[in-house]
């Protein structure tokens, strides 16, 4: 589903946040990104979704190149990639269900769809009854499950979350992991960055540790090797 | 214990890809549409901020258009002076009459042509002379000349126009004396000119002004919704869909504003016109002193309307990243 060749990244000429990258990730496969700040989890994440492009080196998304993908495809790309971000990135003003309703509107679904795919997925993360108030009012736990629903709403083919239990008591991480693995069990791909030592020990999956833009260790966890490889 | 908790996977069941909410033309601009309405509606006050900015804007562009198109025909209706006037010692014969009236309307720039025999001449003497009547006794139609009186075409009315012309009118035989009061003629072209300089000098930088203040309110309003239009892109939206609502809301606003301006001035002219009496010499509205044209009206709505388009477009470049 993933595939990295040989990627590079610099911001600038002389400090190279990726070096020489090279990672697979299969259909279906459940990943943790770790490693120090600045280690270059959140600049790989950026690469998946085509918010950056390599300065060398190739990026293979469910077969496509991304690095030779033209401006304008980058949005049908996006459509297949779920991202939920550290900062959430929620429209403050709007409800929970504008903010996740949006990620169908721009699909161009109809409104009487839109209402109920919406509906159904707040009743999954447990925000339903919550549907009608801006985002602003909700606790970090709860605004959390609301770019979560965004993510997943349009049923990605794979989902990437940066640091998402940054801010979060223990119970809220416990019930935003299950819902990685939800989704993951319906076929979703799942790329998680994270420096959370609990989390990744807690659900047992394969772990990719980052430091100073290369890849320094690989760890197959039990499930690794049920999921079909590319 | 939280609902979510309960819900087994296995009992989702997928759904299917919905149709499109509006195919077509029609349903895509009815569904920007909507969501342009939407967008001015969450954001009423960063809204009535800029269709006031445009409307006041507009205003001042369009209040100096007024005063500059009056005076425009104000000045129009004083070159109407610019006239050709030939004269004969003697009264012509009707055959001389139409054969110098043919003639002299042969000539390029000739709008009309008026013979004024003697006694026309007396009378026109005689009303320019009202309350000294006195000077007049004695004086006969013989002692006035006959003229032939020529009005100029429009294009044909500034200095170097009319003096060829006069050169023209001379190769006439028969015809010597022709006076054009040549001192008034350049005086009254080189202050249009000046004039009219002015004005576009003037108009320009009020334009420029107006385009400069109404461009960065437009993009402070966009950019206070910059993350909305970050989360578009990041949900997979392609530029036109994210572009679209802001430019539909760009042109509402556009020409709501010039609708408001041209409201506002209307008013102001209205209120001229009441009460020009009690501060002014004469009366504007017989001095034909009038509103703006249909056409000018159409343009400003246009130019609002544009205005609102072109300052969302440019704007939205900057923050767009997809």
């Amino acid at each position: 589903m993933i595939q990295l060749h040989n990627v590079s990244l610099a911001y600038q000429q002389d400090a190279s946040a990726l070096n020489n990258i090279d990672l697979k990730i299969g259909k279906g496969e459940f990943v943790f990104l770790t490693g120090p700040s600045g280690a270059g989890k959140t600049s790989l994440l950026r690469l998946l979704y085509g918010a950056l492009t390599p300065n060398s080196g190739q990026v293979l998304i469910d077969g496509q190149n991304i690095t030779r993908i033209s401006r304008s495809q980058i949005p049908l790309l996006r459509r297949s990639i779920g991202v939920v971000f550290q900062d959430f990135k929620l429209l403050q003003n709007r409800t929970v269900f504008e903010n996740v309703a949006i990620a169908l509107e721009v699909l161009g679904w109809g409104r009487a769809d839109i209402g109920k795919k919406t509906m159904h997925i707040l009743k999954q993360m447990g925000i339903e009854s919550k549907y009608n108030l801006a985002t602003q009012r909700l606790s970090g736990g709860e605004q959390q499950r609301v770019a979560l629903a965004r993510a997943l709403v349009n049923d990605p083919k794979i989902l990437l979350a940066d640091e998402p239990t940054g801010n979060l008591d223990d119970a809220n991480k416990n019930q935003i992991l299950n819902i990685f693995k939800e989704a993951n069990i319906r076929g979703t791909t799942v790329v998680v960055a994270t420096h959370d030592r609990r989390l990744i020990e807690q659900s047992h999956k394969r772990l990719v540790t980052l430091n100073k833009g290369e890849i320094v260790e690989q760890m197959e966890k039990e499930t690794a090797s049920d999921h079909q490889t590319l | 214990m939280n609902k979510w908790k309960k819900k087994q996977p296995a009992t989702i069941k997928p759904f299917k890809r919905p149709t499109l909410a509006g195919d077509g033309f029609g349903g895509r601009a009815g569904f920007f549409l909507s969501r342009a309405v939407n967008n001015i509606r969450q954001n009423i006050f960063v809204n009535v901020v800029t269709v006031g900015t445009i409307t006041l804007a507009l205003l001042i562009v369009s209040l100096f258009m007024l005063v500059f198109v009056n005076l425009e025909s104000a000045t129009e209706s004083w070159s109407e002076r610019v006239q050709v006037t030939v004269y004969f010692d003697k009264e012509l014969t009707s055959q001389d009459q139409s054969a110098f009236h043919e003639k002299i309307s042969a000539l390029s720039g000739v709008s009309r042509v008026s013979y004024v025999t003697r006694d026309e001449a007396l009378k026109r003497f005689k009303i320019r002379l009202q309350g000294q009547e006195a000077l007049l006794e004695g004086i006969r139609p013989e002692v006035l000349p006959t003229s032939f009186e020529i009005a100029l075409k429009r294009s044909h009315r500034d200095t170097a126009s009319v003096e060829n012309f006069v050169v023209e009118l001379k190769r006439i035989p028969g015809i010597t004396e022709v006076q054009y009061g040549e001192e008034w003629v350049r005086r009254f072209n080189s202050f249009l000119n000046f004039m009219r300089l002015l004005g576009i000098l003037l108009g320009g930088f009020l334009v420029i002004a107006a385009i400069f203040i109404v461009s960065n309110t437009i993009k402070l309003t966009i950019y206070s919704r910059r993350d909305e239009l970050e989360v578009m892109a990041l949900v997979g939206a392609t530029r036109f869909f994210i572009k679209a609502p802001f430019l539909l809301e760009g042109l509402m606003q556009g020409l709501a504003g010039s609708v408001l301006s041209l409201a506002l001035l209307f008013g102001l002219y209205e209120g001229f016109l009441q009460n020009a009496g009690s501060f002014l010499t004469f009366s504007p509205a017989s001095s034909g002193f009038s509103f703006l044209s249909l056409e000018y009206i159409a343009g400003l709505l246009l130019a609002g309307s544009m205005l609102g388009f072109l300052g969302s477009l440019t704007s939205l470049k900057r923050f767009i990243n997809v």
